[in-house]
């Protein structure tokens, strides 16, 4: 983690810069509460080894240009400018992580890249990636695999790089707790949950497994263009990437059933 | 519905869509909304390209799934207002003007 003070004018800002996926964010603020808390928050994302996209805490007056990309969520507000990125009334680093997980989601788009409402866990050096909306059973089929596997319980990042897909572990945890493994792995499939007496597994077509992302994935804008673009991006997962309806017991067995 | 002769049909331009397993995923940014299309309405689908009226539509269904021209004419039309409803195409008058 790199800290270096920042003459702002305003007051000394510190900067510390995180690697999320392999997006690099460089989070500037004067908010020494605010900054201890991310810093702990996100610190297994610190190796941020290239330029990271700077973006300005509660930095006041905004550029008069019309902002590229905008969001806001209580009160809390995102605004991309060609110039610099913004995060304004952040009073808490809740504000902030839900901001960051608008802005990736946001810069992915570029990087052939997606979040998506899943758990990801790791075996035999591929990612397993469990999809579905709240109480479906992500955190149940986190706490069911090996410890130290786990790289997310609630929201996924899935990049296509080099022809092929990875999965990224994210600081994005369902009961935010600090954590998360910095780690990613090539994706062996993407099984859509459902809680059952027995353990099966039934392979789906692309359509099924489209059906089976959109409601999960993480995605703010409204904007035609770049819905397209994800569209495009989705579709080229579900044909590429393995997907699975997981009917599973709570207990372990179900990785018996999961093809390797 | 009733639509005048004049009009022709065009894809609603804020929509988001891809073909998949020979059916068509449409996605409205607005309210996230996914629509599915089956093989003939993804062949209408791709059909509609802001210059054909309904039942030059419907000459194309005959050409392609060999169903006789007031059928094809009866179901161009279900299926276009079924669309119209979903906002998923809208209507151009022969001015040019767009309605949903």
């Amino acid at each position: 983690m790199s800290t270096p003070l920042v003459n702002s004018g305003r007051g000394p800002r510190q900067q510390f810069e995180l690697s999320i996926g392999r997006v690099t964010f460089g989070l500037q603020m004067s908010d020494r509460k605010l900054f201890g808390a991310a810093s702990a928050r996100y610190r297994a994302f610190t190796d941020a080894a290239r330029p990271p996209i700077k973006i300005a805490l509660n930095h006041g007056a905004l550029p008069a240009a019309a902002a590229d990309f905008a969001y806001e969520f209580e009160g809390a507000a995102l605004r991309v400018f060609r110039s610099e990125i913004r995060f304004d009334g952040v009073r808490n680093q809740y504000a902030l992580d839900s901001l960051l997980r608008v802005l990736l989601s946001w810069k992915l788009l570029g990087r052939r890249g997606f979040l998506l409402h899943a758990a990801t866990v790791v075996r035999d050096g591929k990612a397993y990636i469990f999809t579905g909306r709240s109480g479906a059973g992500k955190s149940t089929v986190a706490s069911l695999s090996p410890e130290g596997s786990v790289l997310t319980d609630e929201i996924s990042l899935l990049r296509r790089e080099h022809g092929m897909w990875r999965a990224y572990g994210t600081p994005f945890w369902g009961e935010f707790r600090a954590g998360g493994l910095n780690i990613s792995a090539p994706v062996a499939g993407v099984f859509r949950l459902v809680q059952a007496a027995e353990n099966r597994v039934t392979p789906l077509r692309p359509l099924a497994i489209l059906r089976s992302l959109l409601p999960n994935v993480l995605f703010f804008s409204a904007e035609a263009e770049a819905n397209r673009r994800l569209l495009e991006i989705l579709s080229q997962a579900a044909t590429e990437i393995a997907g699975y309806n997981l009917a599973f017991r709570n207990n372990p067995t179900f990785w018996e059933v999961l093809p390797s | 519905m009733s639509t005048p002769a004049a009009v022709v049909w065009q894809k609603n331009p804020d929509l988001a869509w891809r073909e998949i397993d020979d059916e068509t995923v449409i996605i409205s940014p607005h309210d996230s909304v996914m629509h599915e299309l089956n093989d003939t309405g993804s062949f209408l689908w791709k059909s509609i390209d802001g210059k054909k009226s309904a039942a030059e539509l419907a000459e194309l269904l005959v050409e392609n799934y060999q169903v006789a021209p007031d059928i094809a004419l009866s179901d161009a039309q279900a299926l276009l207002e079924e669309m119209s409803s979903r906002k998923l195409v809208v209507t151009v008058s022969a001015t040019g003007g767009v309605s949903p």
